[in-house]
């Protein structure tokens, strides 16, 4: 029996005013099918200027960042600073579901953006605003980035070593767990708007959202007194650690696998004083924990990594190569899943690139290849045995101007979408003519009074 | 009173450990009726009713107890099915297929059921079995690696010549990142099926693999790779690729203390020399535009740092703040306990329990206007509801649920 299958989202009308630390949650929506309109300033956003670039070469067309981070949607300029395109901008509202956007609060109410303004339009609507500190509070007004947000959301001061500074983790991922938040904030909001008929204001504060994620570390506080600290390479809990192999890190885990650990280094006469029984004691172990480092670093220093982890997974022990970004493209597991999605580039001419580079497919394990094969006695599963319908199946041909993105981390039945981000201005056309029945020589003048 | 946003979403709570309870409890945050299936004979170590932990991943749920290994166990799933708009588990894959409880088989009692497994590698690929925790996820992601200065720092032990060898060591995060944000795309993706079941009539099964999830917060590295062959390196706390100097953690006075400062603009530059009343560096021709400053940013660095030495990062944060820049306290926890925007905006909140009495939690960063997040209270004892769901719920008679008790299958 064959269902009909829709976007999951499919119908929802989204409006996009975010920067770069919001982009992400209209993606997310975007990627299950709501019809995302990205608004940027006649010209292009600014953040068509983050790196990396395509072919490594800045261009407002060619930013990675922001390929990725607006992904199926669609793409219109509008200045909302004059009034004209404040007007074109209440007819857009008026039609729409839910607003993202991430300016701070008092410039919002200047243009008129800020809750109270626009639910007088659409009474219906959702507003998400992410802001560096939320839309309330004395610190309302000051300003953030990915890194004042990961110092004061608490996640800077327990990442690094104890005696390193703290760091911040990689990436953006204050942006990044700002947007989840938002995007759950928006599907909760609208689940009620089914019921009352009525929008609401979302106020994400990206220094909450950091501290929102730190797991065990308000638990330790509130009930032990415990004031995590940095700690590097390995836990000063004793439960795990961060060693070196001969091509690189192993992570390892050696509480409660303290005797398998033991018997593992036993059988390569290894385990020398360690099979005492004292060491039985993680009391004793927390307290001597620079021996058992030194111990285990000289037998994972004789192993590679993949011989390491493959030994430790089939003993059901959650160890895992310390894999650098390449080594995660190429894992065979997420290539058996289709992770990788083919996405066309159809306006970058052929000339300039082969558009290839999908993750190659893992060589076959060669005593020990990080994507090899299944564990040794797990067995190869059969692949898929639930449904992957609207996870694309990897296209292999190797036809020019398509790029391999990072596909949605789920399978869901329904379509999902994985279209490139818009071009400046690209779907003005359809916008504003098809939509609001604006007549092209409307658009021509909106264009000349750099509206549009 | 407004009524709460998730109210009558019913869900079935086979979760564990930190990914799944985050992952409800957020559920439950918004009115969603979440009933955690436990059993006395696993109700230990993070499953402890009566731990701190316990408390803080699953506050505002019911809990019920049901002997899952005992064979009379599953029909009773099936008929809590039955009145359940969602089933969440973050098991291995075996689990729920060895209970007989796979999707296909819930969804033959309640077809438009929306069941979600959530684990480590998801429910397919050769890695599926695979054992991981929220650091184990985090290292096969890459972040690991990533999260690291970009020279090589003193080595962790004597037994560790990392250092020598020049290798950058890896550091990573201090804590399991990964858990929450699994979590929180399972609590999305459902949120996204309730809205297709409604408008299509159809439940579906959802595969989220942890690892998958983590990945995606990697998306841009990602792709520079993918379409530029580029390899991500360890960037330390340097702007990447944002274009700001200065930019980075300073220390500030006291021990450990640090200042996190960021600008952009010439603007900012301006406004950040007069708050240090400019100093004769600040003039100088080495610091006088943004390129210059960019090639001269390790004594740039310094001498910020002899002024943020002098004061404490409160204040460092306060005065360039005031003075429209980007700054914030490195906090450690007992900072954010007493951060006054936190307090301002209620990110604490005070919950008794039976047990543990009154104690601390963080409340859920998103804030609606008019249904918010409210919290039900601490997280249940094991088995508290048992009355409500097998006598209320399920109908059964007193005798029933003696026999279940008595052979074994509820305990």
């Amino acid at each position: 029996m064959t269902k009909k299958t829709l976007n999951l989202l499919e119908g929802l009308q989204i409006l996009d005013l975010t920067d770069e630390k919001a982009v992400f949650c209209s993606k997310l929506l975007a990627d299950l099918g709501a019809e995302v309109i990205k608004i940027e300033r006649p010209g292009g956003d600014s953040s068509r200027w983050l790196g990396p670039f395509w072919k490594n070469s800045p261009h407002p067309e060619r930013s990675l960042s922001f390929w990725y981070n607006n992904s199926s949607k669609l793409g219109i300029t509008l200045n909302l600073e004059v009034k004209e395109g404040q007007e074109i901008f209440r007819q857009l509202v008026n039609k729409t579901d839910v607003i993202i956007e991430t300016f701070p609060p008092e410039y919002a109410k200047k243009l008129k953006l800020d809750y109270q303004s626009l639910v007088e339009i659409n009474q219906r609507l959702i507003l998400a605003s992410i802001t560096g500190f939320g839309q309330t509070g004395p610190y309302r007004q000051y300003k953030s980035c990915d890194i004042v947000a990961s110092a004061t959301g608490g996640q800077m001061y327990i990442c690094g070593a104890p005696d390193t500074p703290p760091l911040k983790p990689y990436g953006e991922q204050s942006y990044f767990v700002a947007s989840l938040f938002a995007a759950i904030g928006i599907l909760v909001a609208l689940r009620e708007r089914h019921q009352s008929g009525k929008g609401q204001h979302i106020d994400i504060s990206l220094q909450e959202a950091v501290a929102a994620t730190l797991g065990h570390v308000f638990t330790r506080y509130f009930y032990d007194g415990a004031v995590s600290q940095r700690q590097g390479y390995y836990d000063r809990d004793g439960s795990f650690c961060l060693l070196p192999c001969q091509d690189g890190y192993i992570f390892l885990t050696i509480d409660r696998e303290w005797d398998i650990l033991v018997n593992l280094l036993d059988n390569e006469g290894m385990a020398e004083d360690l099979k005492d029984n004292r060491w039985q004691d993680s009391q004793y172990r927390r307290q001597h924990f620079d021996h058992v480092v030194e111990m285990l670093t000289r037998w994972t220093k004789r192993h590679t990594r993949a011989q390491l982890f493959l030994l430790g997974q089939l003993m059901r022990l959650p160890w895992a190569p310390v894999n650098s970004l390449p080594e995660m493209v190429n894992s065979i597991q997420l290539s058996e899943r289709n992770y990788f999605v083919p996405v066309e580039h159809p306006e970058l001419a052929s000339s300039e690139g082969q558009g290839k580079r999908r993750p190659s497919r893992p060589l076959p394990n060669k005593g020990g290849s990080l994507g090899g094969p299944p564990l040794p006695g797990g067995g190869p599963h059969p692949p898929n045995p639930i449904s992957v319908e609207g996870r694309e199946g990897r296209e292999v041909g190797d036809k020019p101007l398509r790029y391999h993105y990072p596909g949605v981390p789920y399978v869901m039945t329904g379509k999902y979408m994985m279209r490139r981000a818009p071009l400046i201005g690209e779907h003005n056309t359809q916008i504003y003519q098809e939509r609001l029945g604006l007549s092209s020589e409307d658009l021509k003048r909106l264009k000349a009074n750099k509206v549009i | 009173m407004n009524k709460e946003a998730l109210q009558g979403i019913r869900i079935l709570d086979f979760t564990w450990l930190l990914a799944g309870p985050y992952a409800t409890r957020t559920l439950a945050d918004f009115g969603a009726e979440v009933i955690k299936v436990q059993s006395e004979k696993t109700a230990s170590g993070a499953e402890d009713n009566t731990t701190g932990y316990f408390n803080t991943w699953n506050r505002g749920k019911l809990s019920i107890t049901l002997n899952m290994s005992h064979p009379q166990a599953r029909n009773i799933v099936l008929k809590l099915v039955k009145i359940s708009d969602v089933v969440i588990e973050n098991f291995t894959p075996r689990v729920m297929p060895n209970w007989g409880l796979s999707y296909n088989k819930l969804a033959e009692v309640k077809p438009d059921i929306i069941m979600l497994s959530m684990s480590a590698m998801g429910q397919t690929g050769p890695w599926r079995d695979f054992a991981a925790l929220g650091h184990t996820i985090q290292a096969f992601s890459g972040i690991t690696y990533l999260t690291s200065f970009p020279y090589k720092i003193a080595p962790p032990s004597p037994g560790n010549d990392g250092g020598q060898t020049g290798q950058i060591l890896p550091l990573g995060l201090g804590y399991a990142y990964a858990d929450p944000v699994a979590g929180l795309f399972a609590v999305f993706t459902v949120l996204a099926a309730l809205e297709y079941r409604d408008k299509m009539g159809q439940g579906q099964h959802i595969d989220i693999s942890e690892y998958e999830a983590f990945c995606s917060s990697l998306g841009v590295a990602i792709l520079d790779h993918t379409v530029n062959d580029n390899i991500a390196s360890p960037q330390g706390n340097n702007p990447g690729r944002s274009q700001a100097a200065p930019y980075g953690c300073y220390r500030c006075q006291g021990d450990d203390r640090w200042c996190v400062i960021a600008l952009s603009t010439e603007e900012e530059w301006q406004a950040f020399c007069q708050v240090l009343r400019y100093p004769a560096w600040s003039k100088e021709e080495r610091f006088s535009n943004f390129s210059a400053r960019k090639r001269h940013v390790p004594e740039l660095d310094k001498l910020i740092e002899e002024w943020t030495i002098k004061h404490t990062p409160e204040e460092v944060m306060g005065l360039l703040q005031e003075a429209g820049i980007s700054a914030g306290v490195v906090e450690n926890v007992k900072d954010l306990a007493n951060d006054p925007q936190l307090i301002a905006r209620k990110f604490f909140l005070q919950i008794e329990h039976p047990v543990l009495g009154k104690s601390v939690s963080d409340n859920t960063p998103i804030k609606l206007s008019r249904t918010p997040a409210r919290i039900r209270g601490a997280a249940p004892l094991l088995g508290q509801d048992n009355d409500y769901v097998y006598r209320g719920l399920l109908g059964m008679s007193e005798e029933e649920v003696s026999r279940y008790i008595g052979e074994g299958v509820i305990c």
